[in-house]
């Protein structure tokens, strides 16, 4: 399963930052977000779709002795060596089993081509600008440093990741 | 010209690799002159050999309109000229000149532009003259003398030209990887066979197939060894420059020293080589400046007050050996075991060889005073490190009074590594075959635990015995024990790993780490299996050094 990350979408990165400015002209369509959404237990969360290269079947991951905790190993993209990072501790949940629903999901960020490992890859969905909210203040955990928001729509919660902060490895 | 108006842009890359090895050797050769001269030998060969080179480098200069450097060749052709005239005062001065003049042309090609330094070329021209100016004579013997050179000499390598090509080196590794990937899809074409055997039994055309598998894996290895000697160079490329920096490292520490170079045409891939430069410089200026000692206390210490390095490379069973020794003063243990008390190394029970290790160890530079030396390069510690991460091992002996030597043991290239495959904990392990002396079936009742270590016996001599998921992080405690161990070298240390499986042996691809998977230290690299699984590759140098730090 592919995804044409290059199609026309809204630019992505920074979303809070840009919701005054969607509010105030509020005229015509209203913009949305494009984002590629995933589970990992029970939540959901959502990354731009810009952001991703495609979506992989977990076929082998080796594990790499002394690596950092969130790594969860390397595995054959066609010839090259993907690192995979197990964002389920990285977020602060338990390390989970891969089953057959667990996909990989390759992105591109400043340069670099990074695997997630994530419990199930549910779909590319397109959510209202003016439905993300700033994370809530109240909700501080390991996640939340994480998050640059929180989509509320058609009756889903996603939680929208900062790539940025979650990979950036070793800081 | 004015500067920056070359219009040979295109031409200038083949310029420089034209012209800057005839430079080195002309520089290399002036070193070697003023070290005759002072022992007393007229050195009429060396001088000679200089000219057609001198020629070259000044008609290649005046063409791409690099004026610093046609005059600079020039003034040296004239000096030449000159000195090969019987009675002319072959002195230090003039050694001095031509050895200046020679290192200004290596530095100006190799940062060719027309606008380097006409300042230095300038000064020495002036310089040249002054010196002539006394033997005025020399001018005019000189055209004379030039144009019968380019009468009779042909130019080297012109017959050779025709069947040569230039290729970027980046062509090269890509096509390095494509090889890889054929390898792996034989390894994958292999194992698809055995699976086709195991499951409709012998018949004719899975015995074909056979057959082209094989012959596939030999057409593979034909081409692989056909590329990599594309990918080798002559050590003597990197050699080239350390004649005249060892001769700069004397003289700016009064020393007086002989650089003899052997097997400099032995062959590494330039991917090797790229990074030996700096272990190796770092080695002989070391030597130069602690090993060898001052003129007058060698002559007291009976030696000849000229001391000798040697810098010795050579092939040696499938890898490249290259030794720097000198026969200096040795290594000063006092200094040795002082420092490293003074971190906080117990030397007590240290013999002499595990002594000589500590050189190689951060912040243990016995050098006790601050050269000029010690300010740039690497330490003994990064040079070791440079070489480890190449693959290669090093070793130090060293004899009080007699001298040091240091040997590098290094693979021919990086790009593809026979090893054998282990298994352990269910994951794949690739282990370089030149560091595995011998795989045992390991029988419980031939390990004995001695201070929680498993101790062997291997070929007469005790070693120690660990565990594969020990040594690796992976293993959980209270595992089946494990039935074979490998034995692993590294100079001359060795360890037995304790592992569930051998699977065979295998050339595999080396393809790096990526950066997110931080730096660990018991892995150098990872490799992609027939079956299409990621192994990685234990980094063997480095666990033995860590369990002897363990130790």
């Amino acid at each position: 399963m592919a995804i044409d990350g290059r199609a026309a979408v809204e630019p992505l990165l920074g979303f809070v930052d840009a919701l005054p400015a969607a509010a105030a002209g509020a005229s015509g369509p209203a913009p949305t977000l494009h984002l590629l959404t995933f589970a990992l237990d029970r939540e959901e969360f959502g990354i731009p779709i810009t952001q991703v290269r495609e979506v992989i079947r977990v076929n082998g991951i080796t594990r790499v002795p002394q690596v950092p905790a969130h790594v969860r190993g390397v595995t054959n993209l066609r010839g090259r060596i993907l690192a995979v990072v197990e964002l389920r501790t990285r977020l602060g949940l338990v390390e989970g089993p891969v089953t057959a629903a667990s996909r990989i999901v390759v992105v591109e960020l400043r340069g670099r081509t990074l695997g997630l490992l994530v419990d199930r890859v549910s779909q590319v969905t397109k959510v209202p600008v003016d439905s993300v909210a700033p994370p809530p203040e109240e909700v501080v955990t390991a996640e939340t440093d994480f998050l640059t928001g929180v989509a509320r729509w058609d009756s889903r919660l996603i939680m929208l990741l900062d790539l940025d902060k979650v990979l950036l490895l070793n800081a | 010209m004015k500067a920056g108006e070359n219009p040979f842009g295109d031409l200038l890359q083949d310029y420089i690799v034209e012209s800057l090895p005839l430079a080195e050797q002309v520089g290399d050769a002036f070193v070697e002159l003023e070290r005759r001269w002072r022992a007393g030998d007229p050195g009429d060969q060396v001088l000679a050999s200089v000219t057609g080179s001198l020629h070259t480098i000044k008609g290649n200069s005046a063409m791409m309109g690099l004026t610093p450097m046609r005059d600079v060749a020039h003034a040296l052709e004239d000096l030449c000229g000159y000195l090969a005239r019987a009675g002319a005062s072959r002195g230090d001065e003039a050694a001095a000149l031509l050895v200046t003049g020679g290192g200004l042309l290596v530095d100006l090609i190799g940062s060719a532009s027309a606008d380097t330094e006409p300042g230095a070329a300038d000064q020495f021209m002036a310089r040249v003259l002054g010196f002539l100016g006394v033997a005025p004579e020399a001018s005019a013997a000189g055209p004379d003398r030039r144009q019968a050179e380019r009468r009779t000499q042909p130019r080297a390598g012109d017959t050779e030209a025709a069947s040569v090509v230039r290729v970027d080196f980046r062509r090269l590794d890509a096509m390095l990887e494509v090889l890889g990937e054929g390898i792996i899809q034989h390894s994958a074409l292999a194992e698809l066979y055995r699976r086709l055997l195991r499951r409709v039994g012998a018949c004719e055309e899975l015995g074909e197939l056979d057959q082209t598998v094989l012959s596939l894996q030999k057409t593979l290895s034909r081409l692989e060894s056909t590329l990599m000697e594309t990918r080798l160079l002559p050590v003597s490329t990197v050699f080239g420059r350390f004649p005249r920096m060892v001769r700069d490292v004397a003289h700016a520490e009064g020393k007086r020293v002989r650089l003899e170079v052997t097997g400099g045409d032995t062959s590494l891939d330039k991917a090797v080589l790229d990074r030996l430069g700096e272990p190796l410089l770092h080695l002989l200026s070391n030597a130069v400046a602690h090993g060898l000692e001052l003129p007058g206390d060698r002559v007291r210490a009976g030696k000849p007050a000229e001391g000798l390095l040697r810098l010795q490379a050579a092939a040696v069973s499938g890898r490249v050996a290259i030794r720097v020794s000198d026969d200096g003063r040795g290594l000063d243990q006092t200094a040795i075991r002082a420092k490293a008390e003074a971190l906080g190394v117990d030397t007590r029970a240290a013999d002499t060889a595990q002594l000589h290790q500590l050189v190689f160890v951060a912040g243990l530079s016995t050098a006790d005073r601050v050269t000029t030396l010690a300010g740039r390069g690497m330490g003994l510690d990064v040079a070791a490190n440079v070489i480890h991460a190449l693959g290669g091992t090093i070793e130090v002996e060293s004899r009080p009074g007699q001298g040091s030597a240091f040997t590098l043991s290094l693979p021919v290239t990086l790009a593809i590594v026979r090893s054998l495959i282990v298994e352990v904990d269910r994951e794949r392990y690739a282990v370089p075959l030149s560091h595995v002396a011998e795989t045992v079936r390991a029988e419980p009742e031939t390990i004995r635990q001695i201070n929680n270590q498993g101790v062997t016996q291997w070929r007469g001599d005790l070693i120690h015995v660990a565990d594969a998921g020990a040594v690796l992080g992976t293993g959980k405690p209270c595992e089946a024990p494990r039935p074979f161990y490998v034995v692993m070298t590294a100079g001359a240390r060795r360890r037995g790993l304790l592992v569930d499986r051998l699977i065979g042996h295998q050339d595999i691809v080396v393809k790096g780490l990526d950066p997110a998977l931080g730096r660990p230290a018991v892995v150098s690299g990872t490799t992609i299996l027939g079956d299409g699984r990621v192994a990685c590759i234990l980094d063997v140098v480095r666990i033995l050094e860590g369990a002897a730090h363990g130790n």
